[in-house]
């Protein structure tokens, strides 16, 4: 009692510290299975908290270890990262099942049946093909196994510490017709894998062959934009926003985009509801380099097209490719750097039919010659310096549909 | 890991440390603080840690010179001549050294600027001269002096402690109150880190993206007022946390910071601010240079010396020059004119600090000379003009973001809420809430850490 006295914080500290550990290590291979975690770096503790952040919350763990997910995170987003999970372990075709049945039970119910089992029987039939051919499994693993040091905080024998240290046991586990993951690919060739220029640049020669036109501001009376900060900088820092209406919020997704309540506008959908709009401009891609693949990002964005297609059949699809980072930038990040830009514009420029959608690419305005931003337009190597914002809506008005 | 708010040092250093710093019998535990403070020093800046050893060793070896000829009742004319020879050898190698690397830094290359550097080479110049003015009692053995240099609470930036309030020979006093008092100061300089100054970082990098000709004139007020608080919370909460640690080691707390937003004038305001700093400026220049103590010319001289020297300490460039040569005047001002009358009149002093000091952190600031006239320019529009691409209703949505912070800032610019808390730190209310900031940073440093992005989403 007496030392409950002499020191109720550091007594305090450590028995949250304690119950957080065992919170997290119990959620590690189901709740918290998503989170990067590095044992040197960081205590067992911070995947509660990064699990927090993405809307995972502890108590979930005793929802008998399936995982579900609520408040702020989507389904698209459980689903995003349940094609993660797959990636980092292929393997595990039960839990991967777990997750989706957990996502269906989760599903809001305005949400159309139809096409959440599209998204499953995509997900389903991609999956197999993925381990196939797909080195990400395998650096992802390859970089898990260097990381994982402490396999005795792993709670359950199939923890990834525990499968490092018994790739026999493993092996057994994977399922007929997929390959045992190949352990010696290394972290560059995952990295290059999430961002793979699969498409070319076919689609993008495509695009620009259509002939655009020089408009003027009213033209933009009838449009809506989507976008994250970038767009941002566009509605703050032109005249645009008096004629167009911004939907943007910084960090936005392709995930996001039709779940988003941007602040004070509502979603998407009401806004497509609410007003008849006449070219719909599409600019996000910079925040999900990152996550996933090219493949479920184009996925993602087709998804998001068809949808947008489908509220507002009439409206052109301007479907604008993600500026690039600048030089500095890209040279010194393995993830925002501007050839894996170019590899998930190239597949999104492939949805452009000229017709109907369309694809522009900002950058030749804004780009020096070896194709990165231009270094004195940008202070943070990202975004546009809210003067030269008036370059992209010069550029958008000599690209008239 | 060198960070105090970084979950390596929280969660990986600091405890495997503390374990062993308890475990080890009392008598020995500074050598258990030295070996660790080596090995902080080692993670966080391999490269230089040879420079940290060997200039501890050189200063060593002309402490205990000076010392031998010391010995004795009372000291002759010679010794201290001969003691005198060994300081001045021993400062001005220190000085050589900082300034052989200031220049490195400036003309070749950041990177060769070894970790605490500054912090480090200056608590070695005041341990020479205090030894010179007999202010160090003990004979210097290399375990104390090593660890004076290296401890790793101040190794990286301070506070610059004297040696003589290190009280290393006396026998240490360890209790589980200390921890617990020194754990309070470390989790409140935690919170006011990673709660304030992290979040307010984000206002300042915002306008620095978009440009500051393109903010309005209320957003670069609001900017210069969040800046002055991120900076202050930054270094303030950097030096409870280490003060913090030290109380926890069994030392003493060492003060940096004593409320300096709630200064009268410019003077007082660098009497409460980085105090071991201002206090290091003026017991080894300003004193030593002749102080108040002579001609008004001479004063003059004295304080502009003080002035710029401090202005090239803070940093590799001519705004630190400015920022400096500008504080000087301002306190040169004060003490030969208008002092008197902000004193007399106190709400015009504050006035005076709170509109000034702001705008020299914005020198402060920015490097670039030519950024730092447009942004004064934007600061005073009838001085700058309009600007270009200016949003006028910017100032809404940031003052909606960031007031929290704001708010919060302020309170803690009051000294009346800041003893508040010295009083009613054993109350379980005060307990939860530092428990409360103390996991709500660490979920910031874990939300950061796995993508360092989370600050600053795109």
């Amino acid at each position: 009692m007496k030392i409950i006295k002499k020191c109720p914080l550091f007594l305090l500290l450590l028995s949250t510290g304690i119950f957080f550990t065992i919170i997290a290590a119990g959620g590690r291979r189901t709740i918290y299975a998503g989170q990067e975690y590095s044992p040197l770096k960081a205590p067992l503790l911070s995947v509660m908290f990064t699990g927090l952040n993405e809307g995972i919350y502890p108590w979930q763990v005793l929802e008998n270890g399936s995982i579900t997910t609520s408040g702020p995170m989507d389904t698209d987003l459980a689903q995003a990262e349940a094609s993660q999970e797959d990636m980092a372990d292929p393997g595990d075709v039960e839990q991967k099942d777990e997750q989706v049945s957990s996502d269906r039970e989760e599903v809001p119910p305005a949400k159309i049946p139809s096409q959440e089992t599209a998204k499953e029987e995509g997900q389903e039939e991609r999956n197999p093909e993925e381990v196939g051919e797909d080195p990400s499994k395998q650096g992802e693993e390859g970089v898990q196994e260097e990381e994982e040091d402490e396999p005795e905080k792993s709670p359950l024998p199939e923890g990834e510490g525990s499968e490092a240290d018994l790739p026999d046991q493993r092996a057994e586990e994977i399922p007929e017709g997929r390959l045992a993951p190949l352990r010696e690919s290394t972290h560059e060739e995952y990295l290059n894998h999430i961002s793979a220029d699969i498409y070319g640049d076919a689609g993008v020669i495509r695009a620009a062959s259509y002939g655009f036109s020089q408009v003027d501001e009213t033209y933009f009376d009838d449009a809506l934009f989507i976008g994250d900060s970038r767009t941002v900088g566009l509605r703050d820092y032109t005249d645009l926003s008096e004629h167009a209406d911004f939907y943007c919020e910084t960090s936005l997704t392709i995930y996001k985009v039709m779940e988003e309540n941007f602040k004070g506008l509502g979603t998407v959908e009401q806004a497509l509801a609410a007003k008849d709009y006449g070219k719909i401009y599409l600019m996000v891609g910079i925040n999900e380099l990152g996550r996933g693949t090219t493949e479920n990002y184009m996925e993602e964005y087709t998804e998001v097209v068809d949808t947008l297609r489908r509220l507002e059949p009439d409206a052109k699809i301007i479907i604008q490719g993600v500026m690039r980072v600048s030089g500095e930038k890209n040279s010194s990040d393995a993830i925002f750097n501007n050839s894996n830009i170019n590899a998930r514009n190239n597949a999104v420029a492939t949805l452009a039919d000229n017709e109907q959608i369309f694809y522009v690419d900002v950058n030749e305005v804004v780009c020096d010659e070896e194709g990165n931003l231009k270094a004195d337009y940008t202070f943070d190597q990202i975004h546009l310096l809210g003067v030269y914002n008036d370059l992209w809506k010069q550029f958008l008005m000599a690209h008239g549909v | 890991m060198v960070s105090f708010s970084s979950l390596e040092f929280l969660f990986r250093f600091l405890p495997v440390f503390f374990i062993l710093y308890f475990i080890t019998p009392s008598r020995h535990r500074e050598i258990t603080l030295l070996i660790g403070s080596i090995i902080f020093y080692a993670v966080g800046e391999p490269e230089f840690i040879l420079v940290l050893v060997l200039a501890t060793l050189i200063n060593h070896l002309f402490a205990a010179q000076s010392w031998k000829v010391s010995e004795g009742f009372a000291l002759h004319e010679w010794q201290n001549r001969r003691r005198k020879r060994y300081m001045i050898k021993a400062v001005a190698l220190d000085v050589l050294v900082l300034c052989t690397f200031k220049m490195l830094g400036i003309f070749v290359s950041n990177a060769l600027l070894p970790l605490g550097l500054s912090f480090y080479l200056f608590k070695m110049i005041s341990f020479q001269v205090d030894l010179y003015r007999r202010e160090v009692w003990c004979r210097p053995q290399l375990k104390y002096t090593a660890l004076y240099f290296m401890m790793f609470p101040q190794v990286v930036s301070g506070p610059i402690m004297r040696y003589r309030e290190g009280e290393f020979e006396l026998t240490r006093n360890y209790s589980l109150e200390q921890l617990e008092d020194g754990l309070k100061y470390f989790i409140l300089g935690l919170g006011m880190k990673v709660l304030l100054a992290d979040r307010l970082a984000i206002l300042w990098n915002d306008l620095q993206m978009i440009g500051f000709q393109s903010i309005s004139t209320p957003l670069a007020w609001l900017g210069a007022a969040g800046f002055s608080l991120q900076l202050y919370f930054d270094f303030w909460g950097y030096s409870l946390m280490a003060s913090g640690l030290l109380v926890m080691l069994g030392y003493h707390f060492i003060e940096n910071f004593n409320h300096p937003y709630a200064s009268k004038s410019i003077s007082e305001f660098y009497r409460r601010w980085h105090v071991t700093l201002g206090n290091w400026f003026r017991d080894y220049v300003y004193i030593p240079l002749g102080g108040s103590r002579c001609s008004g010319v001479r004063l003059v001289f004295n304080l502009a010396v003080v002035w710029l020297l401090t202005g090239i300490w803070h940093g590799n460039g001519v705004n630190y020059v400015i920022w400096g040569a500008v504080l000087g005047l301002f306190i040169i001002l004060e003490k030969l004119v208008y002092g008197k009358l902000l004193n007399k009149a106190p709400v015009l002093g504050h006035v005076y600090v709170l509109f000034l000091i702001p705008l020299t952190w914005v020198v402060f600031a920015v490097n670039d000379l030519s950024y730092l006239g447009v942004y004064f320019g934007r600061l005073f529009p009838f001085l700058g003009g309009p600007g270009i691409a200016v949003n006028q209703q910017d100032i809404v949505r940031y003052a909606q973001n960031y007031g929290i912070y704001f708010l919060a800032g302020i309170a803690l610019c009051v000294p009346a809420v800041f003893r508040l808390f010295e009083k009613y730190k054993k109350n379980p209310i005060v307990v939860l809430l530092l428990a409360v900031i103390f996991w709500y940073s660490v979920y910031f440093l874990s939300s950061s850490a796995g993508n360092p992005f989370m600050y600053l989403k795109f």
